[in-house]
C-alpha cells in the first residue's frame, strides 16, 4: 500500500466534500478512511429531511444526503476504506491506522484532513445521578443507530423522556416515533427551545410535554430497566414514569485519537484548534466539520469540507511551484 | 433422579469462583451455582480493583491472614491465567499534623507486623515524585508493592479454570430452598430445578444471609455498604498514575484516587450504609463527596472529563471479621462477611476453605491433572490486538475496531461471545471485553455490540 497524497480521516459530510473538491481540482491520489462499517457519517442514521442545506441542490433526508456524498466520491474514483481507524497522528504528518484491509500500518501522506465529527455527552459525562439499569439509557446517536441497524431494543421500551430541545432532540423524537416509541416529555435547562420555535410547536401538537428551565435530577430503575426520571423545574421536583431516557445534544468533538498527538485542541470548543482555511498547528494537517465547533448542520460541514479541500489543493500547488 | 454433587458452591462472585477453582483440583463432583445471569455480577463488579498486600487490614484477624495469603497467591497465579497487573504502588497522604502522626504510626506498625517494603516519605520527596498532589503534603506512607488488577477478568478466569477442570457452572440458578436429607442437602432453585449436595459452601456474598436463612442459620445480619465511584477519562492517567488515599480516620478509610488497569483513573468509594442491598444508585451527595476528594487530593483532575459514574455494594455484616463458619456435621460451610477485601483475599480464602474441607470432610489429595487456562489480557499497557501485526495477520477481525473509545475489535468481542462461559448480559460483555466502557458509553458502537450479542445468543440457542 502506497502513501496517498491526501489522507482524509472520516467519511462524513466534511470529509467526503473535501475529497470531492480535491478530486475536482485534479488531486486524485486520495484515501478516505472511516472507522465505521459504512461511509456517510452520522446523517446516515437520521431518516428525516433537513440535510445538506446550502450544499446539495435541495435539502434531503439524512441517509439520502450521505448516499449523495458517497456516490460523488465514488464517481471520482476516490478510495474509501471503512472499518479503518486512525490510532495516532504525529508530525510529518505520520499517521498510524489499523483496519482489516490495511492491517496495522503507518502512512506518510503529504496532507491529512481530520473530519472526525462529534458525539453527544452521555449520562456519565453529565454526572446525572440515580440507578444504572442495563437498558433504556441512550443518546440520540445510539437510539438512531439501533433503529437504522434494526437492532431490537433490549427491553420492552415504550415511552421515553428526551433531555434537550436542540435540532437533534427533535431528530431523536422523529426516530423514536418511527420506532413506535411514545415520547412523553422533553426537558431542557434553558428558558426556551434550542431548535426552531416551530419544532417546539409541532412537538407539542404531537402531545409532547416540553418542560423548560428544568433539569434531570436522577434516573430511577426497576428490574434492570428505566422506570422513571426525576426532574427538577419550575413546578418543583416531579417523578415522570418512563421506560427510557435519551440524552441529546451537548456535543463533544471526537478527538479521541489525538489525545497523545501534538495536534492542538481548542480549550474553549474542545475541538481541534484551527487557523486559516482549516490549518492546524501541525504542518500539512487540516481539519474540517464538526470536529472543530460543535455543532453545525450537515450542509455547513460539507461546505466547510469543500473549502478545506480547496485549501489543501492550493497548498499542493504552492509546494509544487516552490 | 436428582443429580448428586459432592460439593455445591453457592455464589459465583470472586470468592465463590476462587473456591470452585481450588476444589476442581480434587476428584469430586462440584457445582457452582450463580443466581444472576453472569458471574461476578454483584459485589465483585463494583470495587476499587486493588490487589492489596494486607497491611491495612486489622492485625491478628483471619481477614489479615487470608488477604496476605491471597495477595501472595495472586502474584504467582494471576500471570499463569493471563491476568494483568501493574505494581503502581500506593501512597497514604498527610496534610495536617494530626494526619502526620497517624501516618508515622501506621508505618511503624507495618514494620512491626513484618511489612518491610513500607516507607515513610517526607513532604518534599512526595512533592517531587508526584507533583499532582495538592501542595502542603507533610509526609506519606509509601507502599510500592500495592497493585492494580483486572476486577472483571479475575472471577471470569477462576470460573473458566474451574469449568475447564470439571466443575459444573449453573446460571441463573437462584437457591430458593435448602432441605436436609440423608446425604446432605437438597437445593431447589426459584425456577424449579433440584440438586443434592453432600456439602454446601455458602459464598452468597451480598445475599449470603438469605441463603443462611434457608438453612435456618442466623449468625450474622448483612450491613450492605454502598460505595460510589467516578471514572475519569484516559488523559487523567498522564496526570495521576499511583494509588493515593488520604490518611484514614477512625470512622472512614477515605476516598482513593487510583489508576485502573484499563488506563483510566478511578475516584472512590464513598461508604454509606444502605437499607436496600440492591440500591446501587448514585446520589448528588455521593458525587459531591467524590468531587471534593479530587479537589482535596489532585486538584488538576478537576476538569477531566468523566466517562461514567457507578456504585458498588460491599457485603459487610454486623461483624468486622470474616464469617467463615464450618458446620461439617451439618454438611454446611459459610463463607460470608468478606466486606471490602474479597478481591485481594479470594485466593487466600479459597486455600483456607480447602484446608478446612480436606481431609476432614473428604479424605482426598489433589489428584487430577490440571488443564491450564488463559484469559485475554485487557490491560491498557499490554500490546492491544489492534496494534499486534501477528495477531492481525492471523485474523483480520482483530484490526476492525468496534468500540472506538477503548479500541476493542470485532475479533475480541466475537471471542468473548464464543467463550465456553459466554457473557449473560450486555453489561457482562462489557466486563469481558471493555467494549462500551469508554468516554462515549456506546454512542458509536452500542448498536453494533448489541447486534453481535443478540446474534450470538440466537446461535447458541439454535
Amino acid at each position: 500500500m502506497h502513501d496517498p497524497a491526501v489522507l482524509i480521516v472520516g467519511a462524513g459530510p466534511a470529509g467526503l466534500a473535501a475529497a470531492a473538491e480535491l478530486a475536482r481540482r485534479g488531486i486524485n491520489d486520495i484515501l478516505v478512511i472511516d472507522r465505521d462499517d459504512a461511509a456517510g457519517g452520522l446523517p446516515r442514521f437520521c431518516a428525516h429531511p433537513g440535510f445538506g442545506i446550502g450544499y446539495a441542490p435541495v435539502p434531503q433526508k439524512g441517509p439520502d444526503f450521505a448516499a449523495r456524498l458517497v456516490r460523488a466520491a465514488e464517481k471520482k474514483r476516490i478510495r474509501i476504506l471503512c472499518s479503518t481507524t486512525m490510532t495516532a497522528l504525529e508530525a510529518g504528518p505520520t499517521v498510524t491506522i489499523t483496519g482489516p484491509e490495511t492491517g496495522y500500518r503507518t502512512l506518510r501522506p503529504r496532507a491529512v484532513i481530520l473530519a472526525t465529527g462529534v458525539r453527544e455527552a452521555n449520562r456519565g459525562n453529565r454526572l446525572v445521578p440515580g440507578d444504572r439499569p442495563e437498558a433504556g439509557i441512550m443518546t440520540t446517536g445510539l437510539l438512531q443507530q439501533m433503529v437504522a441497524r434494526k437492532v431490537p431494543f433490549p427491553a420492552a421500551i415504550k415511552s421515553i423522556v428526551v433531555v434537550g430541545t436542540e435540532h437533534v432532540s427533535f431528530s431523536a423524537i422523529w426516530t423514536a416515533r418511527h420506532a413506535g416509541l411514545n415520547v412523553r416529555t422533553m426537558i431542557d435547562e434553558k428558558p426556551r427551545v434550542g431548535s426552531f420555535r416551530a419544532a417546539g410547536w409541532l412537538a407539542r401538537a404531537m402531545g409532547v410535554d416540553i418542560r423548560l428551565r428544568t433539569r434531570i435530577a436522577a434516573i430511577k430503575a426497576q428490574d434492570n430497566r428505566v422506570s422513571a426520571v426525576v426532574i427538577d423545574g419550575r413546578r418543583g421536583t416531579e417523578t415522570i414514569p418512563c421506560d427510557g431516557v435519551v440524552f441529546t445534544a451537548n456535543w463533544i468533538p471526537e478527538t479521541a485519537a489525538l489525545t497523545a498527538s501534538p495536534v492542538e485542541i481548542d480549550s474553549e470548543t474542545r475541538g481541534i484548534a484551527v487557523g486559516n482555511a482549516g490549518r492546524t498547528n501541525l504542518a500539512g494537517v487540516f481539519a474540517a466539520g464538526n470536529v472543530l465547533h460543535p455543532i453545525k448542520a450537515s450542509g455547513s460541514c460539507a461546505i466547510q469540507g469543500r473549502r478545506v479541500g480547496a485549501a489543501v489543493a492550493v497548498h499542493f500547488e504552492l509546494n509544487a511551484t516552490a | 433422579m436428582t443429580v448428586h454433587f459432592d460439593i455445591a458452591v453457592i455464589g459465583a462472585g470472586v470468592v465463590g469462583s476462587a473456591i470452585a477453582r481450588d476444589l476442581s483440583r480434587y476428584d469430586l463432583k462440584v457445582v457452582l451455582l450463580e443466581a444472576n445471569t453472569d458471574l461476578g455480577d454483584e459485589s465483585s463488579k463494583g470495587n476499587s480493583a486493588l490487589m492489596t498486600e494486607g497491611h491495612d487490614t486489622p492485625a491478628g484477624t483471619l481477614e489479615r491472614d487470608l488477604v496476605v495469603r491471597g495477595y501472595q497467591r495472586y502474584m504467582t497465579e494471576a500471570p499463569e491465567l493471563g491476568l494483568p497487573m501493574r505494581k503502581t504502588g500506593a501512597v497514604m497522604l498527610a496534610w495536617t499534623e494530626e494526619q502526620r502522626a497517624t501516618v508515622e504510626k501506621h508505618v511503624e506498625q507495618a514494620h512491626a507486623e513484618g511489612f518491610h517494603n513500607v516507607h515513610l516519605l517526607k513532604g518534599e520527596e512526595v512533592a517531587k515524585r508526584w507533583p499532582q498532589f495538592r501542595p502542603g503534603v507533610l509526609c506519606a506512607q509509601w507502599m510500592p508493592d500495592e497493585v492494580i488488577a483486572d476486577p472483571f477478568s479475575t472471577p471470569y478466569a477462576y470460573v473458566l479454570d474451574a469449568v475447564t477442570n470439571g466443575v459444573a457452572f449453573l446460571r441463573p440458578w437462584r437457591v430458593s430452598r435448602a432441605e436436609r436429607n440423608a446425604k446432605g442437602w437438597r437445593l431447589s432453585s426459584d425456577s424449579g430445578e433440584v440438586l443434592d449436595a453432600s456439602l454446601v459452601i455458602n459464598a452468597g456474598g451480598i445475599r449470603a444471609d438469605i441463603v443462611e436463612g434457608l438453612a435456618n442459620y442466623r449468625d450474622f445480619t448483612m450491613r450492605p455498604r454502598r460505595g460510589q465511584y467516578i471514572l475519569l477519562d484516559k488523559p487523567a492517567r498522564a496526570i495521576h498514575d499511583v494509588i493515593a488515599y488520604p490518611t484514614p480516620t477512625p470512622t472512614s478509610r477515605g476516598i482513593l484516587i487510583s489508576p485502573t488497569i484499563f488506563g483510566n483513573v478511578l475516584v472512590g468509594p464513598t461508604a454509606e450504609e444502605v437499607e436496600d442491598r440492591d440500591d446501587r444508585g448514585v446520589t448528588e451527595e455521593g458525587l459531591a463527596a467524590l468531587r471534593k476528594a479530587i479537589e482535596d487530593m489532585v486538584p488538576t483532575l478537576r476538569d477531566m472529563p468523566v466517562n461514567t459514574i457507578y456504585a458498588g455494594m460491599r457485603p459487610a455484616t454486623n461483624h468486622s471479621e470474616y464469617q467463615i463458619i464450618p458446620r461439617f456435621d451439618e454438611h454446611w460451610l459459610t463463607v460470608a462477611g468478606i466486606r471490602s477485601t474479597g478481591f485481594s483475599g479470594a485466593l487466600g480464602i479459597a486455600e483456607y476453605v480447602v484446608s478446612l474441607v480436606f481431609p476432614k470432610v473428604f479424605d482426598l489429595k489433589p489428584a487430577k491433572e490440571v488443564r491450564g487456562v488463559r484469559v485475554p489480557d485487557l490491560s491498557e499497557t499490554s500490546v492491544r490486538p489492534w496494534a499486534d501485526p501477528d495477531k492481525i495477520a492471523a485474523d483480520p477481525a482483530y484490526s476492525e475496531m468496534l468500540c472506538h473509545c477503548e479500541r476493542i475489535t470485532v475479533g475480541e468481542v466475537r471471542d468473548a461471545l464464543n467463550s465456553p462461559i459466554p457473557p449473560g448480559s450486555i453489561k457482562a460483555l462489557k466486563r469481558r471485553t471493555r467494549a462500551m466502557f469508554g468516554r462515549c458509553q456506546g454512542f458509536y458502537c452500542g448498536a453494533r455490540v448489541q447486534a453481535m450479542f443478540d446474534a450470538a445468543k440466537v446461535k447458541r440457542h439454535a
